[in-house]
């Protein structure tokens, strides 16, 4: 692919170079071709010009010698008899005129001079015809000495001397007047110029070019150009010449090219060829055609950079693609491929308990009437339904959080209740492994919180079943707990939990992925582990929507430790009156901490305990006590103990002291095995651990109930002459309450529906009524539409206590009743010590 | 028979209703009464009738007055009918089975008063 991407683009950029360079290239070198084109056409327009100027400037010039010459000529008449005068006359004339010399020509040739070197034309036979022919003339000649002069002819018409005919007056001049007037400005300019005759010798010429004839000078110096070589260019030049045309050429002398114009002269034989020679011009040209090659060149690199650049870029960024979809695949291909090794594993793990469902029903109804078998079978299907039902459960929960559906049912829960029934639920898993278990709760002093406790349990269960999968027989687990403040406000707490062990432990690799779904060690050891793999990820997620954090410790084969740290709302529990009697307690446990955070919840409701660490100074203690007649009233013993258990201590207190001192056994194991020993050692009773403030006030209040159950409590209280209104359909149930309520000194009015209760709280006086017990379940109008009106009333007491009486005591009831606006709940039956106790605690606020 | 023998009977927890109402005078007072509460006619009616929400209502305080004297045998049914028709006022084959045994308890119970 990237092989591919890069030969496409090496192959695209070597392509583009290619056109690049053949674009400019012919653009560079057709515009050269143009530019010179064109300079030739401009040089050939411009030489036209000049020649047609030069020849003007000739004729001028010409003319200028001519006209006084013909003014001369004129005065020659052949009534003139004085001939000597005549040529004086002539002479001194002429001579005025500058002209060199003068003569008569005859018919035949000949010169007659009138003053001057005699002269001889250098090309007679035109010369005579023209001027036989009555045309004016002009050619060339030599004086006596050599010197080259122009000569100039009138023809006379009617002139006769020394006999002969006389048919012209020709005078001469210096070529170098011509010439001078004539090619003055070419000293300065680029082109030159000279005059030939018909056979291409010179007439006038510049510079000292060498050779007679022009022709002959083509000859040794022409250099092929444009196809023709020097005789086809002069047989051209002489045609032209002879039929009095212009002609003009481009061609290679000297090294140079040169751009040549002929024209004809007037009043002669001559024609004037112009030469422009390129040099300069070449130059220019060529710098330009450079110039533009130049450009071209730098157009087509900028362009290739350009080009270039882009498809780097492009490149990259294809490379960033595919690398990125590479990554994207393998991280697909690596989900997919946990997931298929989940369905692999999974598959098993649900064939392992179906199979062995499967087969205990066959097993089973082939042995139908062995009912000792039939019951061993079911008791393994519902063993395999269950573990199989947990990995569904499993499996449904998965799937709920991958699709976000999972949500937080946030409720007051008492962390009390929730770690007892985990324990409960884990405790005979340990039992059967034969593992050490302690919980250790200490510092927490709020109770109930706003959490879901589902969840929550099912995070707490999930660590504490791993920890007693994966910890070998004999082994030991810990679950411990403490509270601190929390940093999102007082109103939070924060939980601490660690549940610890001293298992198999985790490798550093498998660590890193154990909150990923479908995990599991690959390992031969815990192959035979069943689970789904799914729980950590569960368990991961849960912690993660409670805002808590999670953390392992883990090393192979020394344990596991995991830490999760909550920030709970606190619900603040109701202060109902957790108070017990002054006593003297004792607590005895091996753990220090636990003692310390035992005495302070003691404390708290109203108990003054004392504490040691192991049963024999317990004893100790208690006989000190015992001695000073200042006896405790309970004990608490933890069942296991450092050297003498708790059921030894038992039974030597009980040994020790005939007196009837409650002794309670506090353990996180399950009390049921050891019962019978410890009632037989003398053990009145049991706490389960976690001890919160509620575990200790709930399992100590029947001993206070039973020491001061001689005289109730609460009657105490005396309800003399307050009255009550008393909401219920069913008169014996109405009888029952007016009996026992009555003999707390009450007076009782029956409403026998809600309607009937509302009616009579409104007609009442203010304040008649002291509080209201308030049945559900009534025909007419139920219990929470009558708290309603009640509370919607406009009456002072409308806030007059309602106390619920329900045989529901489902905690959603009493949740409905609370939201009602009715004040407490009491189950039925009426227990007359709670409804006293709660009449107590709003008769006496209202008072 | 006394108030006593009566509940061994019947199943019904005596300790617990002497500890309620402490006198058992008081208890024989009570259990006469239940013979002329209306409770259960009427739900043996709306239950015929088909009037599933007085059924309901009265199954509820037919397990409120056995729970108030400690009728266990008669609880136990009582309590059991009136979940079955709070989830659903349906008059089902379940509803059926347990007003049985309900009707059954209830005959049995007022005929152990009857005898006091």
């Amino acid at each position: 692919m990237k092989n591919k991407i890069t030969r496409f683009l090496t192959r695209s950029l070597i392509f583009i170079l290619a056109v690049c360079i053949v674009v400019f290239g012919f653009l560079a070198f057709f515009m050269n071709q143009r530019s010179v084109q064109t300079i030739n056409k401009v040089g050939v327009l411009y030489m036209s010009g000049m020649n047609e100027q030069k020849t003007k400037h000739f004729e001028t010039v010409i003319d200028m010698y001519l006209s006084p010459l013909e003014a001369l000529a004129e005065t020659v008449s052949s009534e003139d008899e004085d001939k000597e005068a005549l040529r004086r006359n002539l002479t001194f004339r002429a001579k005025e005129q500058t002209f060199e010399a003068l003569a008569f020509y005859f018919q035949d040739g000949t010169f007659d001079m009138i003053y001057g070197d005699p002269i001889d034309s250098l090309n007679p036979e035109p010369f005579l015809e023209s001027l036989e022919n009555g045309t004016k003339k002009v050619s060339a000649g030599v004086d006596s000495t050599g010197n080259r002069v122009i000569l100039m002819g009138i023809p006379l018409t009617d002139y006769t001397a020394a006999g002969e005919e006389c048919i012209a007056l020709v005078a001469a001049l210096p070529i170098d007047y011509i010439s001078d007037a004539l090619f003055d400005d070419e000293k300065t300019s680029l082109l030159y110029s000279f005059v030939i005759r018909r056979d291409g010798s010179f007439v006038i010429r510049q510079f000292e070019e060498f050779r007679e004839s022009y022709f002959e000078r083509v000859r040794v110096l022409y250099e092929r150009e444009g196809g023709k070589d020097s005789e086809q260019y002069i047989k051209e030049l002489q045609e032209a010449m002879n039929n009095r045309e212009t002609y003009s050429t481009i061609f290679q002398m000297d090294g140079e090219r040169r751009s040549l114009y002929c024209t004809s002269l007037p009043y002669s034989e001559w024609y004037l060829v112009t030469v422009m020679p390129y040099g300069k011009l070449n130059q220019e040209v060529d710098g330009l055609s450079r110039l533009w090659l130049e450009a071209a060149i730098v157009g087509c690199l900028v362009i290739l950079i350009t080009l270039f650049l882009v498809f780097l870029k492009y490149f990259q960024l294809n490379q960033q693609q595919i690398q990125e979809v590479a990554e994207a695949k393998r991280s697909a291909e690596r989900a997919n491929e946990a997931k298929s090794e989940f369905l692999s594993n999974m598959s098993h793990d649900i064939r392992t308990p179906m199979n062995a469902i499967v087969g205990m029903t066959a097993i089973a109804s082939a042995n139908i009437d062995n009912t000792k078998q039939v019951e061993n079978c079911l008791k393994k299907i519902t063993l395999s339904s269950r573990h199989l039902l947990g990995l569904i459960n499993d499996i449904l929960d998965m799937a709920k959080i991958e699709s976000g559906k999972i949500t937080l049912n946030m409720e007051r829960v008492s962390l009390r209740e929730m770690v007892d029934g985990i324990i409960n639920i884990v405790q005979p898993q340990i039992k059967k492994r034969e593992q050490q278990f302690d919980v250790c709760i200490h510092d927490i002093s709020t109770e109930y919180v706003y959490t879901d406790s589902v969840r929550l349990s099912q995070v707490l269960l999930n660590l504490l079943s791993n920890a007693v999968k994966f910890t070998p027989q004999g082994g030991s687990i810990q679950v411990s707990m403490y509270e601190t403040e929390s940093p999102k406000g007082k109103d939070y707490i924060r939980i601490h939990l660690q549940v610890k062990d001293t298992g198999i432990g985790m490798s550093e690799e498998f660590q890193a992925k154990i909150f990923e779904s479908f995990m599991r060690e690959d390992n031969t050891r815990v192959h035979k582990t069943e689970g789904s793999g799914l729980g950590m990820a569960i368990t991961k997620y849960i912690v993660d929507a409670m805002d808590g954090t999670i953390e392992l410790h883990s090393q192979k084969g020394q344990g596991t430790e995991f830490n999760l740290t909550f920030d709970f709302e606190n619900a603040y529990e109701q202060e109902e009156d957790m108070m017990l009697p002054e006593w003297n307690m004792l607590v005895v446990d091996d753990d220090r901490q636990l003692c310390e955070s035992a005495v302070q919840s003691l404390k708290a409701i109203g108990i003054q305990a004392e504490w040691t660490l192991d049963g024999e100074s317990a004893v100790n203690m208690i006989a000190a006590h015992h001695d000073t007649h200042q006896d405790y009233q309970i004990i608490l013993l933890d069942w296991k103990l450092p050297g003498m258990d708790g059921i030894e201590t038992a039974r030597e207190i009980r040994r020790q002291l005939s007196e009837d001192i409650p002794i309670l056994l506090i353990s996180a194991y399950d009390w049921s095995e050891i019962e019978n020993e410890a009632r037989a050692a003398g053990i009145n009773g049991f706490i389960s651990k976690p001890l919160f403030k509620s575990t200790l006030f709930y399992g100590l209040r029947p001993y206070a109930d039973m020491d001061t159950g001689a005289a109730p409590d609460g009657c105490q209280i005396d309800f003399n002459g307050k009255r009550i209104l008393l909401a219920e359909d069913n008169e014996l149930n109405w009888e029952i309450a007016q009996e026992l309520l009555g003999e707390l000194g009450l007076e009782i009015d029956w409403a026998e529906n809600g309607k009937i209760c509302v009616e009579k709280f409104k007609q009442s006086p203010v304040h008649f009524y002291n509080a209201i017990l308030m049945d559900i379940r009534m025909p007419e109008m139920n219990g929470y539409e009558a708290t309603d009106r009640i509370r919607a009333m406009e009456r002072p007491d409308a806030d007059i206590p309602v106390i619920a009486m329900t045989a529901d005591a489902f905690t959603a009831d009493i949740q409905k009743c609370l939201e009602h606006g009715m004040n407490a709940h009491v189950a039925k039956p009426i227990d007359m010590r709670e409804v006293t106790r709660l009449l107590g605690k709003y008769l006496t606020k209202n008072l | 028979m006394t108030v006593k023998e009566c509940y061994e009977a019947l199943g019904a927890d005596y300790e617990e209703v002497m500890n309620r109402l402490r006198k058992e005078e008081r208890v024989q007072r009570f259990l006469k009464k239940l013979l002329d509460d209306k409770t259960y006619a009427l739900l043996s009616t709306s239950l015929q009738t088909g009037n599933m929400e007085e059924a309901f209502r009265a199954a509820h305080t037919l397990k409120g007055v056995s729970q108030n004297l400690s009728l266990k045998n008669l609880y136990v049914p009582a309590s059991c009918l009136s979940d079955c028709l709070k989830e659903r006022r349906e008059y089902t084959e379940e509803v059926e089975t347990l007003f049985e045994k309900v009707k059954e308890e209830y005959i049995r119970t007022t005929e152990a008063i009857k005898q006091l």
